[in-house]
């Protein structure tokens, strides 16, 4: 129940981040990235709280309901987002990261959290679902900056400078971001593709052929060759950027695809409103 | 000329700027600085006593003190074509003609840069001195437009003191620092500036104090280059190394006064496999542009001109809008101060023409016929004609004053000038007696120099007039103010 208001919690925060960092390109007084940052953070700890909790309450496996992916894949995000702000003082990407994290803690908080009993053992598990999700953030964030650096490249291009030019950072910053997530992202993916193919190894009767494991590998070769193209200065600014979008896409498809592996639903259950409330009743 | 042409109607600009004409076509009007005085002399060739060209990258304006021979506005339009080769159809539209008080205030507003696209800027100031200088050392520019000038850099310290307008910086310099810090984080960047112009002084300024490392000067000649490296701590190098180095920097300032493109879409190709994708940001403050726009189209290079950067630097423009609000009233107020003064010298400088040669005859005379007299009857012929000047002089003085007080100065001026056949009226006079133009201009006939070398001795005199004369001392008072 606790994990449920820490998430509620979370929301709120991720809420006024967002519209923290969409007033910054009207206000000056949200100009500044110490807002974003504050709520982010607090949202973030609020978030983390809420998965401990919510681990400790945890009858079978943690991390395999609707309800657990989102929230993870918010945490992952916001976490990523914190460590882009940080890094680059990016303060524009919060109006495009805060919002989807705003929305996949809500979907969180209104999925189905009913649980389902695993073979697989806890531990792996559970390293190769943070390792994923985390690598899904940063992926997304790369994705964000990409989408930053494509639009401050068009509004250079067409000499259009108003308040969205001024606001967004340079190309250079944008590229390094996205360069930086790509490469922690590609490293702890590849963590996770390793305990998922420990896993997968484990189960019997695994299909190599599935949707998901294809799109994941695929996923993984986009981010490796951006990383690998970028580093030997074969690819760089706008094609580096629509690469990193690419991958983008195919981590949505590999999210979309199934998680976790005993579910084979696609599109997530969502409970009835009925049920949420009687959750809080 | 005609003295009926006072010094306020006959003053006017023409010119074009940044509000209604394209860097397009500024650039095809535009003066090389080394061209400005022959262009000034084609300008008096054509009836105008004085003229100051000011040549900047927002405008091209032609400041002038107009003659006889018809319309100053088609003179200076035909000249304009004429000079530059451009079809009048070409720039008419986007021509403004501003006459009298007008003028004064328009350049007042310039010089304040409350006319720059980017306001507070400060390098108006400093080519309208040069415009200025350029035209006193050629003898082009006289009482009139000194008169207006010097109180237009007066009105725009004043102004630049106020605060608001100059404390945000606001500069092409600036403007260039931000656009390139949108590209790259300018830490440890490596310049490249082609040209020496007094511009690209600012900028590169600019970028170093944001960090840039290396800076590369390349000029047509050699020794500007060397010697702008050595001001500016930089290095110099060849003209025709330049593809080496555009394949080495990130920025590349181009102001230089060259007629055509130096770099083009071919040049930025040629080294683009050199550059491996690197973003290349080009600014070109050259009017007329030095490097093709077509370079901008191309991948991971980006061209801004001065237009671009001045668009970029209207940020922080509404604080400054308001000082320049408060501003345009007392610019206004001075512009027709000085107007006043302008027709108020009119026939001042008149009476002072009339006294010097009346005084010039009665001398000439009394040489004459004093010779061989006795001392005592040489000076009472001499006071009687003192007397008689002074009675004559009376009603022409005493006219002179009272339209200088009252208004119409000029069409007296104009009828005392006629009568007493005085061969400089008081506009011709700010010129003649102001610069030492040799231009082709003919100028009030051969008179001219005969009248020259009595003034000398009757200025000498002057100074000792009102004691001399019984009548008419305030009028000499007047004349001698």
């Amino acid at each position: 129940m606790i994990h449920d208001f820490l998430a509620i919690g979370a929301l709120a925060c991720f809420t006024l981040g967002a519209l923290a960092a969409i007033a910054g390109f009207r206000f000056a007084a949200f100009k500044r990235s110490g807002w974003q940052f504050f709520f982010a953070g607090l949202g973030a700890l609020l978030k983390s709280a809420a998965i401990g909790a919510a681990c400790r309450s945890a009858t079978t496996h943690f991390f395999n309901s609707d309800a657990d992916i989102y929230g993870l894949m918010a945490w992952a995000l916001a976490l990523s987002y914190l460590l882009a702000l940080f890094v680059s003082g990016a303060r524009s990407l919060g109006a495009l990261a805060l919002p989807v994290v705003a929305v996949l803690t809500l979907m969180s908080i209104v999925s189905d959290d009913t649980q389902t009993p695993m073979s697989t053992p806890p531990a792996l598990f559970a390293t190769h679902i943070i390792c994923a999700f985390l690598g899904y953030g940063l992926f997304l964030t790369a994705c964000a900056a990409s989408v930053l650096y494509l639009e401050q490249n068009r509004l250079l291009k067409r000499k259009t400078f108003g308040v969205l030019f001024q606001d967004l950072p340079s190309l250079e910053r944008m590229e390094r971001l996205e360069i930086l997530c790509s490469r922690l992202g590609l490293f702890v993916f590849t963590i996770a593709l390793g305990t998922g193919i420990e896993m997968a190894l484990k189960s019997s009767g695994t299909n190599w052929l599935d949707w998901k494991i294809v799109s994941t590998f695929v996923t993984w070769l986009v981010f490796f060759a951006l990383v690998t193209g970028r580093a030997m200065h074969w690819i760089n600014g706008r094609t580096a950027a629509k690469c990193v979008l690419a991958g983008a896409v195919l981590v949505f498809i590999t999210f979309t695809l199934g998680h976790p592996q005993e579910k084979h639903a696609a599109v997530p259950t969502m409970r009835s409103i009925p049920a949420v409330c009687g959750r809080f009743a | 000329m005609s003295a009926a042409i006072s010094h306020g109607e006959a003053l006017s600009v023409i010119g074009l700027s940044h509000h209604k004409a394209p860097v397009s076509l500024r650039e095809r009007l535009a003066f090389r600085p080394e061209d400005v005085s022959k262009a000034l002399g084609g300008i008096l060739a054509r009836g105008f006593h004085e003229a100051i060209i000011l040549s900047t990258c927002n405008r091209v304006e032609i400041y002038s003190v107009a003659g006889e021979g018809g319309d100053p506005g088609v003179r200076i339009r035909e000249f304009l074509s004429e000079y530059h080769g451009v079809p009048e159809a070409d720039f008419s539209g986007a021509l403004y003609h501003h006459r009298g008080i007008d003028t004064i205030r328009h350049l007042f507003e310039v010089a304040a840069s409350l006319d720059s696209q980017i306001l507070g800027e400060t390098e108006i100031l400093a080519q309208s001195k040069e415009a200025y200088r350029v035209a006193s050392e050629s003898g082009a520019c006289g009482r009139t437009l000194r008169s207006v000038f010097e109180r237009a850099f007066f009105l725009s310290k004043e102004l630049r003191a106020d605060g608001g307008i100059g404390r945000s910086q606001a500069s092409v310099s600036s403007a260039a620092v931000a656009l390139a810090k949108k590209l790259f984080e300018l830490e440890n960047r490596t310049v490249l500036v082609v040209g020496t112009g007094e511009m690209a002084t600012g900028i590169v300024r600019a970028l170093k104090s944001a960090g840039v490392a290396d800076i590369w000067v390349a000029s047509r000649t050699e020794s500007r280059a060397q010697e702008f490296a050595a001001k500016e701590g930089g290095k110099p190098c060849h003209m025709k190394n330049l593809e080496d180095y555009l394949a080495k920097v990130d920025i590349v300032l181009v102001s230089s006064a060259a007629p055509h493109y130096i770099i083009g879409p071919k040049e930025i190709e040629a080294i683009a496999s050199k550059r491996r994708n690197r973003t290349l940001c080009l600014i070109d403050i050259s009017v007329p542009r030095n490097v093709d726009p077509a370079v901008h189209d191309l991948d991971d290079t980006f061209l801004y001109d001065i237009d671009d950067l001045e668009e970029v630097a209207r940020d922080g423009r509404m604080e400054r809008e308001a000082v320049a609000a408060r501003w345009r009233p007392k610019l206004a107020e001075d512009a027709r101060e000085l107007l006043r003064i302008l027709h108020g010298s009119e026939p001042r400088e008149t009476a002072k023409k009339l006294l010097e040669h009346a005084e010039g005859l009665r001398d000439t005379i009394t040489k004459e016929y004093t010779r061989g007299l006795d001392p005592k009857a040489a000076e009472a012929l001499s006071r009687a004609l003192e007397r008689l000047q002074g009675k004559l002089l009376h009603g022409p003085l005493d006219t002179l004053k009272q339209a200088a007080r009252e208004g119409g100065g000029t069409d007296a001026s104009a009828w005392v000038s006629r009568l007493f056949r005085l061969q400089n009226d008081a506009a011709n006079e700010a010129v003649s007696g102001d610069r030492a133009f040799k231009s082709p201009a003919p100028k009030e006939g051969p008179s001219q120099d005969k009248a020259d070398e009595p003034c000398k001795r009757r200025d000498e005199r002057t100074d000792a007039a009102p004691e001399r004369m019984d009548s008419g001392g305030s009028d000499v008072a007047f004349a001698a103010n």
